[in-house]
């Protein structure tokens, strides 16, 4: 493992008198991909969102590769890839425009650019349609063509919100070992999923939050230790710690 | 091995059509009621207003051609103009009910298709145990009633103030809303035929576009029509018994659209066996029409075959032509200027904006005005009126000179126009999207310049063709021309300085239409402002002009204390307001 990458502390987002994010700190290691789980409106995307720099903490600081996301915004956005749970991406530019329009925001090389744009275009299997414009491509292209578009700059940080939404099981799996190799050369990798088994094969380390704070963060096996039994799965561990048994009495009524 | 469940008797389907659609239709209702039940005060006081005045209109429709149709039955009125206007005023229920059914048919187009392909109940309706019918006739019911309730505010009052005023049968008033409804309904029926006709062979989402885009340029060529028929009214001088000679031809019984409104006209008259005979068709006619659309559309949308391509995917969705960055012709002489994310800003703008079509029917409009008065410029010749000749000399030389400058004002009035959606608008047409410049390493200043060009540069690029053209109508000379360039570089940067910062202050990134960017009042505030503005950098350009010629101080004086004022100022105008908004496009977007 490599060093911090991604190094948030104390972080909190309040809406007016609603507590989004409520003092959460933890570190992602270069090397690893970080999984971050939570059920629906615990806080995942605004806290991403504030990593990424779309959105200003109330209070508390992230670094991301070592910069100060307020304040050296410019050095932490250059490290950084953000793939976002909607592919809202320019509909009427072509999937290669699309990335060297990236490239460009990054300040790329204009040769590097394109020789980035025809490896990502080949790799995600978008080739033959590069030169159609974005709102022709199904979800999972426009999916495939928002996550080409974060690794165009080679980031040393990828956080993705539900990457594997809409995707089919050729797509998910090749994002998988993309998450992976990515994690492998170096960079930190964190996402947030709904699919416990996704995270569960492919993450080094979980955190779970829940109503805005962060309520366990370890790997597998440390997480295992808060049950009883600590042969629990990341399933059972996770609704334990969220408040799984609403959900059972849920299910009781619906029999 | 199959089972089937037996459904408990109070939970089985009602599979009746009426109730149905009534249901659907009632759940639109409450829609619309849940909109103005939660819509803000000012805006359900104006919704108010706004049926009131309607509701004015519709009376005073009625009650005008009550009287002016009886003026014109009156024998003075007949002795007076020399014709027998019986027959031309009963051409007014053939030309309503044309007119109801041909603007039925083509505005209830863009409402079907809208509410087929792209509101997106379709597919939860048809899997609700509701029979597909009922979805079908709901559908058309909601196309036609908007347009149908504004065509019959306007058609209703004129065809009963026919009636009174010609003491018509009163069994014409109950026909006349019974023939509207009916040839409504067959207008809507067709129209749904063409919509999906048309789906299949153009993507709904662009067939909306080119609609929208059509649908403007006929708006806006439609509002200048009055301003080209003054200008060219005296080369068409058709006369009024002319005219209504014409007219009495297209009243042909060969048209079936007439058999309508010559129906009623027999039955208010008490013809009755042509009455029966042509209302019969008329009803027939467009109940099967009606009946025979329904059928239709129900079986090509539930087959399928409404919803599938005629051409294949790639080639409906034309692959778009590659751009060269290094050779495409604006980034030639910029891109070694301009820092690459601010560059490829630009040409991300400029294309995106070429493309969608709902962009562009909103940036045609200042091309289709700036030539309609280029050409009525064109039409007087262009040139200063020479006066009386009573004005003492001093007076007429400064005045030809503010005058002969001020025409330089249409190049910056167009400027202005196209100014007012590109950077008034400049943020917020990132719409979704904007997060991706959120994310990137962009610096603050190079976003707003980004932002400053697209809009600065196809305002500057229109500005300078009109000040071309006017100028060698007037005759400026070489010297006038540089000078009104200068003003029109300077000024229209002014205007975009203040706009562009209207834009960041007002920017909306929720919307799905371009035609609803502009979402608040700060974009109105912003072209109020440039309004005043514009008038003070330009004057402060051409006045030194006169009053150098005023005081009969030499011209060069003028010129040089117009261009340090004028500069001055718009420059101002320029980057006080984008400094002011500064810290503000920081945190763009972040709720």
């Amino acid at each position: 493992m490599n060093g911090t990458l991604i190094e948030t502390r104390n972080l909190v987002k309040r809406y007016g008198d609603k507590v989004a994010v409520n003092n959460i700190s933890f570190d992602v290691l270069g090397g690893e991909v970080f999984g971050f789980l939570g059920p629906n409106g615990a806080g995942k995307t605004t806290s991403i969102k504030m990593i990424v720099g779309l959105l200003q903490p109330t209070s508390g600081s992230i670094k991301v590769a070592g910069y100060d996301v307020q304040t050296q915004s410019m050095l932490a956005k250059a490290s950084t890839g953000y793939v976002p749970d909607t592919p809202n991406l320019y509909a009427k530019l072509t999937g290669s425009e699309l990335l060297r329009f990236v490239g460009d925001l990054y300040s790329m090389d204009r040769g590097q650019v394109a020789h980035r744009i025809d490896e990502l275009l080949r790799m995600f299997d978008l080739s033959a349609v590069g030169d159609d414009t974005v709102d022709s491509y199904s979800h999972g292209m426009q999916q495939k063509a928002s996550l080409a578009a974060a690794l165009m700059h080679d980031p040393k940080v990828l956080i993705l919100d539900e990457p594997t939404v809409g995707l089919d099981p050729k797509s998910a799996r090749l994002i998988k070992d993309i998450l992976r190799q990515l994690a492998d050369r170096g960079a930190a990798v964190m996402l947030s999923t709904h699919i416990l088994e996704i995270a569960e094969r492919m993450c080094d380390r979980i955190g779970i939050i829940n109503k805005g704070q962060l309520i366990a963060v370890g790997t597998m096996d440390e997480l295992r230790t808060l049950d009883k039994t600590g042969q629990a799965s990341l399933e059972d561990i996770f609704l334990s710690l969220t408040g799984g048994a609403e959900e059972a009495e849920i299910a009781e009524v619906l029999k | 091995m199959n089972t089937t469940t037996q459904l408990p008797s109070d939970r089985l389907p009602d599979t009746r059509v009426l109730p149905a659609v009534w249901k659907l239709l009632f759940m639109r209702l409450r829609i619309t009621f849940n909109g103005f039940r939660h819509a803000k005060l000012r805006r359900k006081i104006l919704m108010i207003f706004v049926w009131l005045m309607l509701l004015g209109l519709a009376v005073f429709i009625a009650s005008m051609s009550w009287l002016s149709l009886g003026v014109m039955r009156s024998p003075e009125f007949v002795r007076y103009v020399g014709v027998d206007v019986k027959p031309i005023l009963a051409l007014i229920p053939a030309l309503t009910l044309s007119i109801l059914f041909v603007g039925t048919l083509l505005t209830s187009f863009g409402v079907l298709l809208q509410a087929l392909y792209l509101s997106g109940d379709m597919d939860f309706l048809l899997t609700t145990p509701v029979p597909i019918r009922a979805v079908f006739i709901a559908k058309l019911l909601q196309a036609v009633l908007p347009n149908f309730a504004l065509i019959s505010l306007f058609g209703l009052p004129l065809l009963f103030g026919l009636g009174i005023s010609s003491s018509y049968n009163f069994l014409y008033y109950p026909l006349v809303v019974i023939v509207m409804i009916v040839l409504a309904l067959a207008a809507a029926g067709f129209s749904s035929l063409l919509v999906m006709l048309v789906v299949r062979v153009v993507p709904p989402r662009r067939a909306v576009e080119i609609l929208g885009f059509i649908g403007a340029i006929i708006g806006i060529s439609c509002s200048q029509l009055g301003n080209v028929a003054n200008s060219f009214g005296k080369a068409i001088n058709i006369s009024g018994t002319r005219l209504a000679g014409i007219l009495l031809i297209s009243n042909t019984p060969w048209l079936p659209l007439n058999w309508a409104g010559q129906g009623l006209v027999a039955l208010g008259e008490g013809h009755w066996l042509t009455s029966i005979l042509l209302l019969s068709a008329t009803l027939g006619f467009a109940i099967i029409t009606f009946w025979f659309a329904l059928v239709t559309a129900e079986g090509w949308y539930y087959s399928g075959w409404a919803g599938m391509q005629v051409v294949s995917h790639k080639k409906t969705v034309r692959s778009a032509r590659p751009v060269n960055v290094n050779t495409s012709n604006f980034s030639f002489g910029l891109a070694r200027l301009l820092p690459k994310p601010v560059l490829a800003i630009v040409q991300k703008d400029f294309l995106t904006l070429r493309r969608d079509l709902r962009n562009l029917s909103q940036l045609i409009s200042p091309l289709i005005l700036g030539v309609i008065y280029t050409l009525s410029i064109l039409r007087s010749g262009g040139q200063v009126p020479a006066g009386q000749g009573d004005a003492p000399t001093w007076f007429m030389e400064s005045f030809r000179i503010v005058l002969a400058y001020s025409s330089v004002g249409m190049s910056l009035f167009v400027g202005w126009m196209i100014l007012s959606r590109l950077a008034g608008m400049g943020f917020s047409q990132e719409g979704r999207n904007y997060w991706m410049l959120k994310v990137s390493p962009i610096r603050v200043g190079h976003l707003l310049m980004a932002k400053f060009l697209v809009a600065y540069l196809p305002a500057l690029g229109l500005g300078f063709m009109f000040l071309t053209v006017i100028s060698v109508v007037q005759k400026l000379s070489l010297l006038a021309f540089i000078y009104s360039l200068i003003a029109i570089i300077m000024c229209l940067a002014g205007m975009t300085g203040i706009l562009l910062a209207f834009g960041v202050v007002g920017a909306n990134f929720t919307w799905d239409d371009p035609r609803k960017i502009n979402a608040g009042m700060l974009g109105c505030l912003g072209q109020i402002l440039t309004i005043l503005c514009l008038p003070i950098s330009f004057g402060l350009f051409i006045a030194p002009l006169g009053l150098a010629q005023f005081f009969n101080f030499p011209m060069s004086y003028g010129y040089l204390i117009g261009l340090i004022a004028g500069s001055s100022i718009a420059a101002g105008f320029t980057f006080i307001p984008l400094q002011l908004v500064r810290k503000r496009t920081e945190r763009l977007d972040e709720a």
